[in-house]
């Protein structure tokens, strides 16, 4: 497992980030200011920052069109990053139980799988 | 409905018991996500943390649950209500001698996955444009309120399938959003803004006097009926919204004076809640009722929501020669503060009287360091308000053997639903005004303490005692 591949849940521990996310996902599509706007108490840098974490991990796209730079939700990136997100909950859970020698050798164990339930 | 299966394991160089035996133990905090619980038995009440992030400032999410099978060195199975809906199974094989496989898998069914995309950021998807009459429900799935709201959801969903099973509202039938505010005052209004946007008549706030306070000012002027579904400090009514549930005045009315002739002549308390409105107003009255039962306040601490350490709070306790306590902290940080209070030993030299202790909050703090806690509610599981076995019968045929305890703060969002559900059908064109005071008005009815016909306005209170196993109910008010 890679450490960056958890990033897009790395989202979850900032509030802003997910006020940030949310009006994004009502809105569509949104400037830094457009952002900034919506969100009380947070400046346009502070938006511009966390939009860089944002689109770092994959979680937000950013499109230019002349001067004007939009963003919007990268969905089908997140849902894969759902299911990492949920794995590498699964592979702390037992890291933490096996002895060191071990933990790697079983990396090849770990399966995710979809079932009709 | 499809879920989603995903599974890890490890060998780990313990034999196979000894690894189950380490399990929710104290010292092997971390190990197989930190699980608090007091016994590994089926029915007994999990707790385990999910890693959210790194660094610092890294939340985790708490998964609170049950287990419902438990096969002693073998198999540990636990259905979960927090934050999503689902089944973690731990296997343990042995692997040739003194080695243990372990294998965690989790089962998410589709509502948990799109409860972790909207964590992130992507909507929930919009319900199908049927015609029916929608109402909405914030609840809490995440964050300290988690643990006092685990059947909310469950009850909610209750309350509107028995309305559409006894032929919807004036013949249409009622569809529920849900969402999960996470114990977030803002996020709270961002979801009642979502659900009025969606046209829904009625938002029923099954969470803090923060969120409620926060949604009554995001969608107030919309005209859709804002009603606050659990116990509150009251205030700030108005022509198209409700506060059910109790109220701390008449809570500390039915325990400070007994607690304290009980308790042969002690009289000075000391107070611990929450740094927010809900705390305030209750200590407020606190002062009050304890004034006039003959009772000194000898401290008081207020604590923000989310507090996980209680150390210096409970030394303050201690120093300041207080013989009652009262709690009026709620969920997570009640649970912590009740846990570490029973450590210190606490209880040799103390009562508490806690107000928010609800089945499922008793539950996670453990009968072993709830017991002697007294409250008071509307509400209890194992309560005699009439037509409550029928009410936890239909509740498990419902959402399982295994659902979370039906709680005061549960019981009223149902309630609360069912009696919407009468006034809007006696009036549907009506407006949230003409609702507000149509219920107001049926409230007087006297039909007594019965399931679906309680005053939720002012609710008839019961006393409670914690035991090793149970709040037993011993009294009326």
């Amino acid at each position: 497992m890679e450490a960056n591949e958890n990033l897009a849940f790395d989202a979850l521990s900032d509030r802003v980030r997910r006020r940030i996310l949310a009006e994004l996902g009502r809105e569509g599509e949104l400037t830094v200011t457009e952002i900034a706007n919506r969100i009380d108490s947070v400046g346009r840098t502070t938006v511009s920052s966390h939009l860089r974490v944002l689109r770092t991990s994959g979680v937000v796209i950013e499109r230019r069109d002349g001067r004007n730079r939009y963003y919007s939700l990268d969905r089908d990136g997140t849902v894969r990053d759902a299911f990492v997100y949920l794995q590498s909950i699964m592979d702390r859970a037992v890291d933490g139980i096996a002895a060191p020698d071990v933990t790697g050798q079983d990396e090849q164990d770990d399966r995710r799988e979809h079932e009709a339930g | 409905m499809t879920s989603t299966t995903v599974a890890a394991d490890r060998v780990v160089d313990l034999p196979r018991h000894e690894v189950f035996a380490l399990f929710g133990t104290t010292g092997s905090a971390g190990w197989l996500f930190g699980a608090r619980c007091d016994r590994v038995a089926e029915g007994a009440t999990v707790s385990m943390r999910l890693p959210v992030g790194d660094g610092p400032d890294a939340e985790s999410l708490e998964l609170l649950g049950r287990f419902s099978r438990v096969v002693p060195g073998t198999l540990l199975v636990v259905e979960h209500t927090q934050p999503w809906q689902g089944r973690l199974c731990i296997r343990f094989r042995a692997d040739g001698v003194a080695r243990t496989r372990v294998t965690v898998r989790a089962t998410i069914p589709d509502p948990g996955v799109q409860w972790l995309l909207h964590r992130v950021g992507i909507p929930l998807p919009d319900p199908p444009d049927d015609g029916s009459i929608r109402i909405g429900a914030i609840t809490t799935m995440s964050g300290p309120g988690a643990i006092y709201s685990v059947s909310a959801q469950a009850m909610a969903e209750l309350a509107v399938d028995e309305v559409n099973s006894d032929g919807g509202v004036a013949g249409t039938r009622l569809t529920l959003l849900t969402a999960d505010d996470a114990t977030d005052a803002a996020q709270a209004a961002f979801e009642a803004r979502r659900m009025v946007a969606l046209g829904c008549r009625a938002v029923f706030v099954n969470s803090t006097s923060a969120s409620f306070e926060a949604v009554r000012d995001a969608v107030e002027s919309s005209g859709v009926l804002l009603v606050h579904s659990v116990i509150n400090e009251g205030g700030g009514d108005s022509a198209t919204t409700l506060r059910l549930g109790e109220r701390p005045r008449a809570q500390l009315e039915a325990l400070v004076g007994p607690t304290m002739r009980a308790s042969g002549g002690a009289r000075r308390w000391y107070l611990v809640g929450q740094d927010y409105v809900w705390s305030r107003g209750a200590h407020r009255d606190a002062r009050r009722v304890i004034d006039a039962a003959g009772g000194d306040v000898a401290g008081e601490r207020l604590t923000p929501l989310g507090t996980t350490d209680f150390g210096t709070i409970i030394e303050s306790v201690q120093a300041s020669g207080a013989d009652l306590v009262l709690s009026s902290l709620v969920g997570a940080d009640e649970v912590a503060f009740e846990r570490a209070a029973e450590r210190a030993g606490l209880r040799d030299t103390t009562r508490t009287v806690s107000l928010v202790l609800d089945d499922a909050t008793f539950s996670h703090i453990g009968g072993r360091a709830a017991e002697g806690l007294r409250t008071a509610l509307g509400y209890f599981q194992g309560g005699p308000v009439g037509g409550n076995a029928e009410l936890v019968a239909r509740y498990h045929a419902a959402h399982g053997a295994w659902a979370p305890p039906i709680t005061a703060l549960s019981e009223t969002v149902y309630e609360a639903i069912h009696q919407y559900a009468r006034v809007l059908h006696l009036d549907p064109h009506g407006s949230a005004a003409d609702h507000v005071t149509a219920w107001r008005t049926r409230r007087g009815a006297g039909r007594g303490d019965v399931v679906g016909n309680r005053d939720l306005l002012a609710p008839p209170l019961y006393t409670a005692e914690a035991t090793r196993s149970s709040l037993l109910v011993d009294g009326a008010s």
